[in-house]
C-alpha cells in the first residue's frame, strides 16, 4: 500500500496484529516516548518538532510546533485534543491510522501532551467511526496497563489521562472549536476568535487540537529527528502526506507518499491510472472543500502545499478524489451542496442561508428548471458567503462552488440550454 | 487610551472598548447589526458589523474586535458595503416579508437596515424560502414566528444571562435552525416581554400588542412605570388618547435597558372597567353622579379646618400630590391624624432583578414628609367614634374589614381612580387621574426622584389632581399661588428642603438621588386662619 521505503505512518496499515501493542512495541514503539521522558525538556519537544517543518494535516497545514508554541507558559492547565472527526467528503486516512495503528497516536499525543504541558488528552473520534471508538479504547487501555499513561508515566513524574471521546455525528465537529464546545456538552458549533483555544480553549483553558496524522508522525520525528523528516519532502513541505484516493482508478486506497512528489508519477506508479474507458477528467486533491482542478491542472502539480497553491487549489486533508470523463459536473457539485447545506452548524447567516440557497440553485440546474441568470447567480452568493464567517465552513462550500462553475462551465450551460424553454413554468419571469 | 482613525475620523476611546462602540461614536450611528446588543455577551453570529482593520486580510466584525492604538478603520468603503449588502440579502432570503402583517413593520431591523445597506433586488422567488412555524404562542405573553427570524440568539442569551432561566433555545441547524422551547417548557419568566424589545425583527412579538395599532401611529412619551418601588424609565407608546404598550427606557442606574412583564401589564388598569370618570355622592344610600362644580362646591364644603377627623393618603399619588396633601392634612385635621397609607398594603414577591417587594412606586417620599403609615387595627381605632369627614386620597383602606366597620361616624371623601371598596362606602367620591394622564416625580426605593410626563388625557371629569389640592388648600386658607408646574417643583424642593429650589426643574436624565434631611418638617403655612 505504501510506496517502498515511505512508510513514516503507514508501517502497520493492512496488517491484521497492527493494532496491537506488542507488535507496535516490537517494532520500536514508546521509544520515542521513553527517550523524551528520560530528561528532556517540553520545550525542547517542541523546537524539534518545529525544526521538523511538521504541519498540521488536518487541512489548514498551519505548523505544529508554532501552534504549541502559542499556549502560554504559565498555564496551569492545559488541554489536548486528537482530532479524529474525519468527516470531510473523500477523506479516509485518519480511520486507518487509528484502526491499524492506533499505539502510534496514542504515542504521538502522549509526547505532545508532555510537549505542552497537558494533563488530559482527548481522542475525539467521529461519531459514524463506532468501532474505531472500540478499537482506540482497547488500546488506551493498554497503554494504561503498560504505565505509558496515568500517574507518572514511566517514573517520570509526566502524569497524563487519555479519554476516549465519541462524537455525535457533526461534520462542525471537526472544527476545533466547535469540537472542543462539543465535548463540554453545549451545541456542536464553532466559537468566535479572538480568543484562540490555543490561550482559552475547553473550559477555558489554553487547548492543542491536532489532527491524528499531526501527532502519529510526532514518535518518528523524536526517533529520527527533526532533520530526518525536514530531508522528505520539499523545503516548505516537510515529511510524508497519507492520500486518501477514491474514484475510479486502478488502485483506491490510503497511500502514503513524500511530500513533493509530482501528481503524474503518483497517479501512474501508486493509483495505476484510471479503469478501462476511463479518462481522468478532475480530480479534488484535498477533501471536497477545496477547489477542483482539470486534469491538465493536476498533472503539472506535485503533491505538496507550495505547488497545490500554487494550481489554485490546497492540500488541505489529502482527500483525492478522482474524476472521469463520464462524471457528470453538475450532479457532483449538486451533492458536495448538499452536503454542506446539511451540515452548515446554522449560526452565520451567510453559511446558513447561503448554503441552502447554492443547494437549491444547482438543484433546479439539475432539474433542468435552471436560467441563464443562474450561473451569475451562484457566483454572486458565492462572494456573499466567502470570508465573512466565523469558522471555514462557508468557505468550503464555495471553494469547490466557484471552481466547479468556474472550470467547467460548459456543462453548466449544457444543463440550461438543454432543457429551460422560456417561461419555465415554475418560476414567474423575471422582470415583469 | 487608544487613539485611532475610523473613516478618516481621528477618536480617542478607552482602551478595551469594543470596535463596535468606537465606530458607532466616530460615525454618530451604529453599524449594521442584528446579534450585538451592549448588554449582552457577544455572539457574533449575524455578520453584518463588518469593517476593514487595515493590515489585516479580511473583513472582521467589529463587535468582536476590541480597539488597538493607531487602527485605522473603514466601515464604509465599497468593500464593506458590498460585503454588508450581501449579508444582509442573506438574512432576506428565507425571510417571508410579511411586513403588512407584521407588528414590527415601522420598528425592524430588517426594514430599516434594507433601506440603509440593501435596496437590492430580490433574486429568490417566494416559492424557493425555507417554510417554517407562524404563531407559535410560546408563553402567556410572547408569540412567535420562525420564518421571521434571524437566529441573532438575542432572546436565547437574554434568557440565559439575564434571567438566567434559559427557557429558549436555537434547535436543529443550517437554514432549518430555529429558536424554540423545549417540549413542555415555556416562556413564563416575568421578564419575557424583553425578549420582544430587543428581537430584531417581528419573530418575537408581544401577544397583548398584537394586531393592536401599527408602530408608525404611536407617540412616544417617557414616564416611569408606577408597578412597584424600582421606578423603571418607561415609554408610553399612546395614540388617540389611548395608551397602547410601555416599553423600557435605558437607564443603567435604574433598570438599565429592562423592564418586567408585571410593569409591562399596569397600563390596562388606566382603560380597565371601573375605572372613575365622574364625581359620586350618596344620595338616599346610593351612589350618584355629579357635575364637576357640585362636586367641587360639596367638597369644598365637608373640608373645613377642625371639620377633619384623619386624612390618609396612599404612596401610589406623585411627590407633589404628597406634598401637597401633607400640608392640606396638617391644616384640616392637625398633626396626628394624618397618615401616609395603610401599612402592609401594597407589599409583594420581589424578585433579583427588577421588580421590588414594594409595589408603591412613592413609598420612599413617606419618611422624607414624615408620613407614618397607619396599620389598620390602628386606623380602625382612630375612625371608631370620631365625628366629622374623613379624607382618603388613592388606595383602597375601607378593603380591610376592621377599617369598613369603623366608618359609621363619619363622612367619608375619597380622591381616588376605581370603584373599590373605599369608593363604595364613601359619601363623596372625587375622580382622581393616574399615572400616565399627569406630569409628575416618583421617588424610587433609592431615593432616586424622576419624571413621568402626561401621555394621556384622564377620562370623564378627572382634573389634575395637584391643581385640586391647590385649590382645596386655597378654600382652606392657604393660598399657595402656584402657577404651574415649575412653581410647583420649587415648592415641592422647599418642602423637601433641598439647597437647589430649581433642582427638581432640571432634573438630569439619570433622575436625581437629592440629600433630604430626613422627615423634612416643611415650612410654615401662608396665610391667616
Amino acid at each position: 500500500m505504501s510506496r517502498d521505503g515511505c512508510n513514516i505512518l503507514s508501517a502497520r496499515f493492512g496488517r491484521a496484529d497492527g493494532h496491537l501493542l506488542k507488535t507496535y512495541e516490537a517494532e520500536g514503539g514508546y521509544r520515542a516516548l521513553r527517550m523524551v521522558l528520560d530528561g528532556m525538556k517540553a520545550d525542547e519537544v517542541i523546537d524539534v518538532v518545529k525544526e521538523s517543518g511538521l504541519r498540521g494535516r488536518g487541512g489548514a497545514g498551519f505548523p505544529t510546533g508554532v501552534k504549541w508554541g502559542f499556549v502560554p507558559k504559565d498555564a496551569e492547565q492545559v488541554y489536548f485534543f486528537v482530532n479524529a472527526d474525519e468527516s470531510e467528503p473523500g477523506t479516509f486516512k485518519d480511520r486507518y491510522l487509528l484502526d491499524y495503528d492506533p499505539h502510534q497516536t496514542i504515542e504521538g499525543t502522549i509526547i505532545s501532551c508532555f510537549a505542552v504541558r497537558a494533563n488530559l488528552a482527548f481522542i475525539y473520534i467521529r461519531g459514524e467511526f463506532g468501532w474505531l471508538v472500540d478499537r482506540a479504547q482497547k488500546a488506551v487501555d493498554e497503554a494504561y496497563a503498560a504505565g505509558f499513561l496515568g500517574e507518572n508515566i514511566l517514573g517520570s513524574g509526566y502524569s497524563l489521562d487519555m479519554i476516549v471521546h465519541k462524537g455525535a455525528g457533526a461534520y462542525i465537529c471537526g472544527e476545533e472549536t466547535g469540537l472542543i464546545n462539543s465535548v463540554t456538552g453545549t451545541k456542536g458549533q464553532p466559537s468566535i476568535k479572538p480568543p484562540f483555544p490555543a490561550v482559552a480553549g475547553y473550559l477555558g483553558k489554553p487547548t492543542i487540537v491536532n489532527n491524528v496524522e499531526t501527532v502519529a508522525a510526532v514518535p518518528w520525528i523524536m526517533n529520527n529527528g527533526a532533520a530526518a523528516y525536514q530531508a522528505t519532502g520539499t523545503e516548505k513541505s516537510a515529511g510524508t502526506k497519507l492520500w486518501s484516493v477514491s474514484g475510479p482508478v486502478r488502485n483506491q486506497g490510503v497511500f502514503e507518499v513524500p511530500l513533493g512528489l509530482p501528481f503524474a508519477e503518483f497517479y501512474r506508479d501508486e493509483l495505476g491510472g484510471m479503469i478501462d474507458g476511463e479518462e481522468l477528467k478532475a480530480c479534488i486533491v484535498g477533501g471536497s472543500s477545496v477547489p477542483v482542478l482539470t486534469a491538465d491542472e493536476i498533472m503539472g502539480c506535485t503533491l505538496d502545499y507550495e505547488s497545490l497553491q500554487q494550481a489554485g487549489t490546497m492540500l488541505g486533508s489529502g482527500g483525492m478524489i478522482l474524476i472521469p470523463k463520464s462524471a457528470d459536473m453538475v450532479e457532483l457539485i449538486k451533492v458536495l451542496m448538499h452536503f454542506y447545506w446539511d451540515e452548515s452548524c446554522g449560526q452565520c447567516t451567510p453559511c446558513r442561508e447561503g448554503t441552502g440557497w447554492l443547494h437549491r440553485i444547482v438543484g433546479r440546474l439539475l432539474k433542468g428548471e435552471g436560467v441563464p441568470e443562474d450561473l451569475d447567480l451562484l457566483d454572486k452568493v458565492c462572494n456573499g458567503m466567502a470570508g465573512l464567517t466565523i469558522c471555514p465552513l462557508s468557505d468550503a462550500a464555495v471553494m469547490p462552488m466557484q471552481s466547479f462553475l468556474q472550470r467547467f462551465r460548459s456543462e453548466f450551460e449544457a444543463r440550461i440550454h438543454e432543457t429551460a424553454a422560456p417561461g419555465s413554468p415554475s418560476r414567474w419571469a423575471r422582470g415583469e | 487610551m487608544a487613539k485611532l482613525t475610523i473613516d478618516g475620523k481621528q477618536i480617542e476611546v478607552p482602551d478595551g472598548t469594543r470596535l463596535f462602540d468606537a465606530c458607532h461614536e466616530a460615525r454618530g450611528e451604529a453599524l449594521p447589526h442584528f446579534c450585538y446588543h451592549p448588554d449582552l455577551s457577544i455572539a457574533g453570529v449575524c455578520r453584518l458589523c463588518q469593517v476593514e482593520v487595515e493590515g489585516m486580510p479580511k473583513l472582521t466584525i467589529a463587535c468582536n474586535t476590541t480597539v488597538r492604538d493607531d487602527m485605522v478603520v473603514h466601515t464604509r468603503n465599497e468593500r464593506v458595503q458590498t460585503a454588508v449588502k450581501q449579508i444582509l440579502e442573506m438574512h432576506l432570503i428565507n425571510h417571508p416579508v410579511d411586513c403588512p402583517i407584521c407588528d414590527q413593520a415601522g420598528e425592524c431591523g430588517l426594514q430599516d437596515q434594507y433601506m440603509d445597506y440593501g435596496l437590492y433586488e430580490s433574486e429568490i422567488e417566494m416559492g424557493d424560502k425555507v417554510n417554517k412555524e407562524k404563531a407559535q404562542v410560546i408563553g402567556p405573553h410572547v408569540i412567535l414566528d420562525k420564518e421571521r427570524c434571524v437566529l441573532c440568539s438575542r432572546c436565547v442569551r437574554f434568557c440565559e444571562e439575564i434571567t438566567k432561566t434559559g427557557e429558549l433555545g436555537i434547535y436543529n441547524r443550517g437554514d432549518r435552525a430555529e429558536i424554540g422551547t423545549a417540549p413542555g417548557v415555556e416562556l413564563d419568566n416575568n421578564y419575557s416581554l424583553n425578549t420582544v424589545d430587543i428581537c430584531p425583527v417581528g419573530a418575537l412579538t408581544s401577544r397583548d400588542f398584537r394586531f393592536q395599532k401599527r408602530v408608525w401611529m404611536l407617540r412616544a412619551t417617557p414616564s416611569i412605570c408606577p408597578g412597584c418601588a424600582t421606578g423603571c424609565n418607561v415609554r408610553v407608546d399612546h395614540e388617540g388618547g389611548r395608551v397602547y404598550r410601555l416599553k423600557p427606557r435605558r437607564n443603567d442606574d435604574v433598570n438599565g435597558p429592562w423592564m418586567c412583564d408585571s410593569g409591562r401589564m399596569i397600563y390596562k388598569d388606566v382603560h380597565a372597567e371601573g375605572r372613575l370618570g365622574s364625581a359620586l355622592v350618596r344620595r338616599d344610600g346610593g351612589l350618584e353622579s355629579l357635575s364637576w362644580a357640585d362636586a367641587r362646591r360639596e367638597l369644598l364644603g365637608m373640608l373645613k379646618p377642625g371639620s377633619v377627623a384623619f386624612a390618609l393618603a396612599d404612596p401610589s399619588l406623585s411627590l407633589e400630590e404628597l406634598v401637597l396633601f401633607r400640608r392640606l392634612a396638617r391644616r384640616l385635621a392637625g398633626e396626628v391624624q394624618i397618615a401616609g397609607g395603610v401599612a402592609g398594603d401594597g407589599l409583594g414577591e420581589g424578585d433579583e432583578i427588577l421588580l421590588s417587594s414594594d409595589r408603591r412606586p412613592n413609598r420612599h417620599a413617606l419618611s422624607w414628609l414624615d408620613l407614618a403609615e397607619v396599620a389598620p387595627a390602628d386606623l380602625a381605632a382612630a375612625l371608631e367614634g370620631a365625628r366629622g369627614t374623613v379624607l382618603v386620597l388613592g388606595g383602597d383602606p375601607v378593603a380591610h374589614l376592621e377599617v369598613a366597620a369603623a366608618l359609621k361616624g363619619v363622612r367619608l371623601v375619597y380622591l381616588g381612580t376605581r370603584h373599590n371598596a373605599t369608593a363604595a362606602a364613601a359619601d363623596l367620591v372625587i375622580p382622581l387621574s393616574m399615572w400616565p394622564e399627569k406630569d409628575a416625580l416618583w421617588a424610587n426605593k433609592q431615593g432616586r426622584i424622576q419624571r413621568g410626563q402626561r401621555a394621556v388625557a384622564a377620562p370623564g371629569d378627572a382634573r389634575e389632581d395637584w391643581r385640586l389640592l391647590v385649590d382645596m388648600l386655597g378654600h382652606a386658607g392657604d393660598d399657595l399661588d402656584l402657577a404651574g408646574l415649575p412653581a410647583l417643583r420649587r415648592f415641592v424642593a422647599q418642602e423637601l428642603g433641598l439647597a437647589d429650589e430649581d433642582s427638581l426643574n432640571r432634573l438630569p436624565a439619570a433622575g436625581l438621588v437629592p440629600d433630604v434631611a430626613v422627615a423634612s418638617p416643611g415650612s410654615a403655612p401662608t396665610g391667616g386662619e
